[in-house]
């Protein structure tokens, strides 16, 4: 008798403990265990954009290193990494797990404006803090104020005027031409050298704009050469960039070339161009690859450990860069954890120095990155500093 | 079994009072819906991921009144979508109109660009056709980009609503969504079975038989890409909303292809097919990332990505499952979803045969 | 300017005039629009760059172990996924090719990760070749003639051999055609070969163009596509025609008016096109019979 009702009776408990796949958040503040700190990240891992996505892996192998050194007031992060393929409908529909099903502390990183802003508000209204949201100088994550956003990347604008200042005040140039590509980091960048040269009463010889999936650019690299430019400011993607200057050395155009942070994989970016890379000017918010920096040695020793199978690019420790400043607001916020402990403790940073620039929070800025320093490529693929850490933003 | 003995019988949208009580009972199945969701975690879902599969089903039912019974196809609805969703915010935001009004506005007005579309297709067909809408949805992206009254390239963000005072959550939208999707399906449902309908499925069985017989092709292929425009650009007004933010870059041509293969997946012609295809499909891309979480199967994936492969693109697998259960599921049956459901049926009514 | 336009054009229409030669040859045999074509070519290149990377295997015998590749990777596409397809539709073809274009851009990014490689090429694409003051790059150069040579190959072997007439045959009534002798399913492999072999070519000289990544193809494909339309979808000549004027189109709008745009107006161009010859330039307009 028990036998016949043995096979239903197993199946309705199998299909309740399926249903009920996740348990039931008991814990006080959401996220926040007595052993752990649960974080969460999604990035493109697949995709057109997934030369991001290591990024975020570079955030993991960072938490794994700090767990491994005992964690933080005797807790272990927890870290969540889920793809989200750079569309902001699956973006919103991890977001949903991570805080409805999961239950996360806080984010960190997470690349991308479009599906950054998908669920910007739905995380400032669940209080879910948000480090280096967005991964990128993009002006949406300080404007409006958002008391759970802590950005750690220089605003593209003040980077791209802080260059067009460097060719101009160091190099002596004035002829210089803007080659960006077509969406809001490629139109910040524009704005802020439009900005720098509108102050000094210039005017760009030629502003070049690419589709970000255009693969011919010869006709860009054409009007580069006509415009007589002596310097050329990149705001674009590896590919354009290795593209252009494929172009322009087939077409004899030579200028001095210089582009921001996100390309600064050196190594990368020479080995795609064939050496033409070298001479490039960079502006760079962390420590160069190669650095000696004590924390730099240390992350990579973890990096050779734990993961010696994944590339040491700039993306990757960079989301090294982006996962130290809310491992040191855990750090201050003490035992007792929320997200206004948090936050409180974020706001005590001053100066505060990890691979990164100087950051720097206050209770109504949260954009904590100001400092770059320039540095330019040598013809063996390494960056040599040609400045010191110098502040972009007023 | 399905013999009609009259003309209103055929149209009649509860052939029999079965299926009456087993609409009733879905329809009350879809009201509680919110609440099993939320208290079970039903498959992992939340109310947002049923939102977004409504909207794709809209979308899926409009396109395959194009595609699955007027014979078209289009490359580029996300053109339309686009269109429906900026448009929406923008009636809201610049000139305050209720979200009531400005969704049908917007698509009223995704429908005239769907008639511009269908002019071309009058004299083009198969790859010629499918070239033609994709430059469209390109053409559509491409100038929102560079509009600055749509937002430019930061996009737009769509403004909080607000029902009876309280701003809106994923469960009140859920219910709006749901209702006009109802509504939308039996629109469609009977569509098909007025002589508009009858005149889309003759021009895909054989145009030029259909225009011997007097069925005006141009005003009915015209019609056609309108009304699938105005399924389209209205799913679109509500992404909008239930997304929070659109930016042109969103409206990819990866998603109008993902729209063509919710219809064709799910069942060329069959209205219920079209939500089939587009609930697994949209299920399925947003939940395969968890195959690396599955005890046995995640780790050993892992492994072997050291070992073979490069451990930074393992996410990778997703794409190939998904892939994989689009190709099987057309192999197996190129009907699609709903013909796994006819197969079944025929199979449980003959069973003793 | 303008005859460097030009000319770039037509290095650039070469390109694209080989993948849309891939398309024609399927479409000319079984009515199927592969879409899965970029990505099969994509990961023949990357298969090119293992080989000569990591096994250190000179670059001419890479190439001839990479067209075999590409000969294996379409037959078994063709074997395995399309013809077990019990009466497919032409659109559950089409998503067939769909999903296998996940899978392969899938398994690229699994094996080989999103990272930009380059390409070693004995042809160098910096160098260039100078006619009246006009650049071309060596590469750009050599595309352009072995686009030519290849579509001149194919269309003398569909007019003129046995087996390319066989295949006209397959296209045009399939059930006539085996009931003549001819047989099919091994044209139909045979097909689907050469066309991953064409796209192999497109796919190596397009990467040692620019980069190489899994992404690689997706915008050339869709241009690609567009070159095919505008020739004829049947037309062999029609893709040299189409990747030509696709390319120099583009390339005149971006200069004199607007590179935003570019694109775009080569699309509207095209539908332009579609409307005066709806099969096409090259193609003959079939008239279907009630």
């Amino acid at each position: 008798m028990l036998k016949k009702a043995f096979v239903p009776m197993a199946l309705v408990f199998m299909t309740v403990t399926f249903l009920m796949t996740t348990p039931v958040l008991a814990q006080q503040v959401r996220g926040v265990t007595d052993t752990e700190v649960i974080i969460g990240q999604t990035g493109p891992q697949t995709g057109p954009a997934a030369l991001w996505g290591s990024v975020a892996r570079g955030s993991g192998l960072f938490f794994k290193g700090l767990n491994d050194e005992g964690g933080i007031h005797g807790r272990k992060i927890k870290y969540i990494l889920r793809d989200d393929g750079y569309q902001p409908p699956k973006t919103r529909a991890i977001a949903t797990e991570f805080v409805e099903q999961i239950g996360i502390f806080g984010v960190v990183g997470c690349v991308g404006v479009g599906p950054g802003m998908a669920v910007r508000d739905y995380y400032t209204e669940n209080k879910v803090v948000m480090v280096s949201f967005g991964s990128s100088g993009v002006t949406n994550w300080i404007k409006p104020f958002n008391r759970y956003i802590f950005a750690t990347y220089p605003l593209y604008v003040d980077e791209a005027r802080g260059l067009t200042q460097y060719l101009f005040e160091q190099m002596k140039l004035t002829k210089v031409a803007m080659f960006y590509q077509n969406d809001d980091y490629g139109k910040q960048g524009l704005e802020g050298v439009e900005s720098y040269e509108k102050e000094k009463g210039l005017k760009l010889v030629a502003s070049v704009s690419a589709e970000v999936t255009e693969r011919d650019l010869s006709s860009h690299a054409l009007k580069l050469k006509s415009s007589g430019a002596e310097a050329v400011i990149m705001w674009a993607m590896p590919t354009h960039a290795a593209l252009l200057l494929t172009e322009c050395a087939k077409i004899g155009f030579k200028p001095h070339w210089a582009t921001s942070s996100t390309l600064s994989d050196g190594p990368l970016m020479m080995q795609i161009t064939k050496g033409l890379w070298a001479g490039m000017i960079n502006s760079f918010p962390i420590e160069p690859p190669d650095s000696n920096s004590p924390l730099m040695v240390k992350y990579r020793a973890w990096h050779q450990k734990y993961e010696p199978n994944e590339r040491w690019g700039s993306y990757y420790y960079s989301g090294i860069a982006y996962a130290e400043p809310l491992a040191e607001g855990l750090r201050r916020a003490g035992r007792t954890l929320t997200p206004e402990t948090f936050i409180k403790a974020m706001e005590t940073l001053r100066d505060w120095r990890g691979i990164a620039g100087p950051f720097t929070f206050t209770s109504t800025d949260h954009q904590g990155a100001k400092y770059v320093y320039y540095a330019q490529v040598q013809p063996d693929g390494s960056m040599k500093k040609l400045t010191d850490w110098t502040r972009i933003t007023k | 079994m399905d013999i009609k003995r009259s003309y209103y019988e055929d149209i009649e949208l509860f052939k029999s009072s079965t299926i009456l009580v087993w609409s009733i009972l879905f329809l009350v199945f879809l009201g509680i819906l919110p609440w099993l969701v939320k208290t079970y975690h039903l498959l992992g879902m939340s109310i947002y991921v049923v939102n977004l599969i409504t909207i794709n089903a809209l979308v899926a039912i409009g396109l395959n009144i194009l595609v699955g019974y007027t014979g078209q196809i289009s490359m580029g609805h996300a053109g339309f979508f686009a269109i429906g969703a900026f448009t929406t915010v923008i009636f809201i935001v610049n000139w305050s109109f209720p979200l009531y009004i400005a969704l049908p506005i917007a698509g009223f007005i995704s429908s005239a660009f769907g008639f511009i579309l269908g002019l071309p297709a009058l004299r083009l067909k198969g790859p010629y056709l499918a070239i033609a809408t994709l430059g469209f949805g390109m053409t559509i992206t491409t100038i929102i980009k560079h509009m600055e009254f749509f937002g430019g390239r930061m996009g737009l963000q769509a403004p909080k609503l607000y029902l009876f005072g309280t701003p809106m959550k994923d469960i009140h939208y859920y219910y709006v969504i749901m209702i006009i999707a109802v509504l939308m399906v039996i629109g469609a449902l009977k569509l098909i079975k007025t002589r508009v309908g009858r005149a889309f499925i003759a021009i895909r069985d054989s145009d030029i038989a259909a225009e011997a017989m007097g069925v005006n092709l141009t005003y009915y292929k015209t019609l056609s890409f309108a009304v699938s425009a105005f399924y389209t650009g209205i799913a679109g007004g509500l992404y909008a909303f239930i997304l929070g933010f659109i930016n042109p870059e969103g409206f990819t041509m990866i998603m109008s292809i993902s729209f063509l293969a919710m219809v064709v997946v799910g069942g060329l012609g069959s209205v219920m097919g079209s939500v089939a295809g587009a609930a697994l499909l949209t299920y399925l891309d947003i939940k395969l990332q968890v195959v690396q979480d599955i005890p046995a199967i995640g780790p050993a994936l892992v492994a072997f990505s050291q070992k073979y492969m490069s451990i930074a693109g393992i996410s990778n697998i997703a794409v190939i499952v998904y892939g994989l259960i689009m190709i099987l599921i057309i192999l197996f049956e190129p009907l699609g979803i709903f013909g796994f459901w006819i197969r079944t049926k025929r199979y449980w009514k003959t069973w003793p045969f | 300017m303008l005859g460097q336009l030009i000319v770039s054009g037509l290095a650039v229409g070469a390109c694209y005039s080989l993948l849309a030669l891939a398309m024609v040859i399927i479409y000319k045999t079984s009515d199927v629009l592969n879409f899965a074509q970029g990505e099969m070519a994509m990961v023949s290149t990357f298969i090119a760059f293992t080989l000569m990377e990591s096994y250190h295997v000179p670059f001419q015998w890479a190439v001839i172990l990479t067209f075999l590749f590409a000969i294996l990777l379409g037959a078994f596409f063709e074997l395995v996924f399309l013809r077990q397809a019990k009466e497919p539709t032409v659109l559950g073809l089409i998503i067939i090719t769909l999903g296998f274009e996940m899978i392969l851009m899938g398994f690229a990014g699994w094996k080989w990760g999103p990272d930009q490689r380059s390409l070693e090429f004995p042809i160098s694409n910096i160098q260039t070749y100078n006619f009246f003051g006009l650049v071309m790059s060596k590469i750009n150069f050599w595309t352009i003639v072995i686009s030519l040579v290849l579509m001149l190959i194919l269309f003398l072997f569909f007019r003129y051999t046995k087996v390319g007439i066989a295949m006209r045959a397959t296209q045009q009534n399939q059930l006539a055609a085996r009931v003549m002798g001819i047989r099919t399913k091994w044209i139909l492999s045979f097909t689907w070969a050469i066309s991953s072999m064409v796209g192999a070519v497109a796919g190596m000289l397009i990467a040692a163009l620019g980069v190489l990544d899994p992404t690689m193809m997706m915008d050339p494909l869709l241009k690609g596509f567009a070159s095919a339309v505008l020739g004829g979808m049947t037309s062999l000549p029609g893709t040299a025609v189409g990747g030509a004027m696709l390319g120099i189109i583009e390339n005149l709008f971006g200069g004199y008016v607007s590179l935003a745009f570019k694109s775009i107006v080569a699309f509207a161009v095209i539908v332009l096109m579609l409307c005066i010859r709806p099969s096409g330039l090259l193609a003959k307009h079939y008239v279907k019979k009630v």
